[in-house]
């Protein structure tokens, strides 16, 4: 199993992207792997992830990057979470090794985003970036 | 990775304010910018509410969707005890798979590190991921539980996120046989059996615990306080649909079971410059006296009995370990809370043998009213959603009052009393002291998405100034 994890909420603007990534790519052929949305991961994702072979997280980015998106491995985080009720993806991986004792491939598809008002859709500048993810990621199909 | 400092603006604070001599001059909870999701929902059709609200919080979208779907009941025309006995039955059962999965989550992973490992501990200790590798077991256990919690919701929402359940005056879809049985048997996820008896070893846990660590589990952060819950008619805890009840530190009655629609007459919201929280009291009391603690243990302090067995034996214990008065010990709110999941998975397990939980709903006959008002018991306490629609169904008016809101005088307090007792007259401020604050802050199961409307993740942030205004000590939470 290959796993797509959109993190974020789309009521409010750019914080949306990563919901938006998998509703787009899902509609493209060859695309295959399972996609599923969260406003912020949750312990049992790691439950979840320890059952794929490959998982990416896509996530919005509050930052300039150079582009307008970074895909990059991700990294096994065992001590960077304090005990709150958000885990950044690293801490999943984490979790995922200490309690079911596999590691999954992971990466991370962030895309910069620069609105976060309380509203739907994506600003313009957020569209033309998931654009250039979307066409980078495309090249990864079959997937 | 995203910095949640900077992701979505706003933040909860603490500030301690030194004297020159070292002492604590002023100790505060608060929170920093504040995002009016009552603007944004204004204009859209009432019955879009209990949907838009989903977005509120990502921690607890499922409560708000009751919430709404109770206030928007009314404005469609149907008052809870109209609603068909099948559509009351499926929304229960959301509402105990969400209390269910939501106290698992905070206690085997937000309070469990403090718990097994002392506050003084490392801060690389009091992580989930040093539960997971010395208490494998437990953190297993606890993801299992919020998987059987979750796996209901989906099963009762259609999606795990932004599904429906309710719809104005009845439920969006039929719950099916063989959904049901999934949770009756083990499955991926174990039983609804094994659920119960899990709900009662962490039971045990926590009193065994309590048995050996009554020094400061008694002690810290504890002050007195009025408490507020929903009530049944017979007095009993009612999480989904009641009255409202408050006591007082001492237990004397201060709202005697009334009415939802009544909020507005008994509650007023105060306003400080330093918070954009705002503070509820009861108006008779007033701004000084009126305000009280929600959430479990609250809950437990003004309800006389629990509906099921098993939850009801340890109500009994917990209330006799205070003589039967208020319970104001703020640690003992995780015992509470424990109590609450043993209540909710015996609840989940007597719906899920409802034989007209099956039932296709038909809505019934309504004529339109121009307001609602919903009230439950989420998993951190009262939720009040308050909406108003001109004649065609658009929302004018939206009023919200979250748990976390209610318990913004409570932590204050909460956060004084760490600053009094730990705080105070030290030479330097470690760690493990600034760790305390968020220790008394925890027990409350805080959301701050939820308490600034902001539909975004809150950072916590605690910082100690001197007299000079120079920063002597400070933390920076992912948020809570
Ligand atoms: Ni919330």
């Amino acid at each position: 199993m290959r796993i797509l994890i959109g993190i974020g909420n789309s009521g409010r603007n750019d914080d949306g992207l990563g919901w938006v990534f998998l509703d787009r790519i899902k509609q493209e052929a060859g695309f295959s792997a399972d996609i599923e949305y969260r406003y912020q991961l949750q312990v049992e994702d790691a439950e979840l992830i320890s059952r794929a072979k490959h998982v990416i997280f896509v996530d919005s980015y509050h930052g300039v990057l150079p582009g307008g998106f970074k895909f990059e491995p991700c990294k096994v985080a065992p001590d960077s979470v304090f005990t709150s009720h958000v885990l950044p993806p690293g801490a999943i991986l984490h979790l995922c090794r200490e309690l079911y004792g596999k590691k999954p491939g992971a990466d991370l598809m962030l895309i910069q985003g620069s609105s976060w008002e309380l509203h739907s859709g994506l600003s313009p500048e957020a569209e033309i970036r998931l654009g250039r993810a979307l066409e980078f990621f495309r090249k990864k199909l079959p997937f | 990775m995203i910095d949640p400092v900077t992701r979505v603006e706003g933040h909860g604070r603490v500030t301690v304010q030194l004297d020159e001599a070292g002492n604590v001059d002023q100790a505060r909870f608060h929170v920093v910018e504040f995002r009016g999701f009552e603007r944004f929902i204004q204009g859209h059709p009432y019955w879009e509410a209990p949907l838009l609200v989903q977005r509120l919080c990502g921690i607890c979208p499922v409560s708000h969707h009751l919430a709404a779907a109770k206030a928007v009941d009314q404005i469609y025309g149907v008052d809870p005890r109209d609603l068909h006995p099948t559509a009351t039955m499926i929304r229960r059962l959301l509402h105990y798979a969400q209390l269910f999965q939501s106290h698992a989550l905070h206690f085997f992973y937000l309070a469990s590190p403090d718990l097994l490992f002392g506050m003084e501990a490392p801060v690389e200790k009091r992580s989930v991921g040093a539960v997971a590798m010395e208490h494998g077991d437990l953190a297993r256990k606890g993801i299992q539980m919020r998987q059987f919690g979750q796996e209901l919701i989906k099963a009762l929402a259609g999606k795990k996120i932004h599904g429906i359940t309710a719809v104005p005056g009845g439920i969006h879809k039929t719950f099916y046989p063989e959904e049901r049985d999934y949770f009756l048997s083990d499955n991926v996820t174990p039983s609804v059996d094994t659920m119960i008896q899990w709900s009662q070893e962490v039971v045990t846990f926590i009193k065994d615990y309590h048995d050996k660590n009554f020094m400061w589990l008694d002690s810290f952060a504890s002050y007195p306080s009025g408490h507020l819950g929903l009530v049944g008619t017979d007095g009993a805890l009612e999480l989904y649909d009641g009255r409202m009840r408050a006591i007082d530190s001492r237990g004397e009655v201060t709202l005697n079971d009334v009415d939802n629609d009544s909020y507005l007459k008994y509650f007023g919201e105060g306003v400080e410059k330093w918070s954009y929280m705002k503070f509820p009291f009861l108006r008779h009391l007033g701004r000084q006296h009126g305000w009280n603690r929600v959430g479990p243990l609250a809950r437990l302090n003004v309800c006389d009995s629990i509906s099921t067995p098993l939850a009801n034996a340890e109500l009994r214990e917990f209330k006799a370990y205070t003589n039967g008065r208020p319970n104001n010990h703020t640690m003992h709110s995780h015992w509470a809370r424990l109590i609450e999941i043993l209540h909710c998975a015996e609840q989940i397990r007597n719906l899920l043998n409802e034989p007209r939980l099956l039932e296709e709903v038909e809505r019934p006959p309504v004529s339109r009213r121009p307001e609602g008002i919903g009230i439950i018991e989420a998993p951190r306490g009262t939720l009040i959603h308050h909406y108003k629609a001109d004649e065609k169904g658009s929302i004018t008016k939206c009023n919200l009052i979250v748990s976390t809101t209610h318990n913004n005088e409570p932590m204050n307090r909460a956060v004084r009393w760490v600053a009094k007792n730990v705080l105070d007259q030290q030479k330097a401020i470690t760690d493990g002291m600034l760790n305390q604050v968020e220790v008394a802050i925890r027990a409350y199961d805080p959301c701050l998405s939820c308490a600034t409307h902001a539909m975004g993740q809150m950072p916590l942030k605690l910082t100690v100034f001197d007299a000079d205004g120079a920063v002597v000590a400070e933390h920076v939470k992912h948020p809570v």
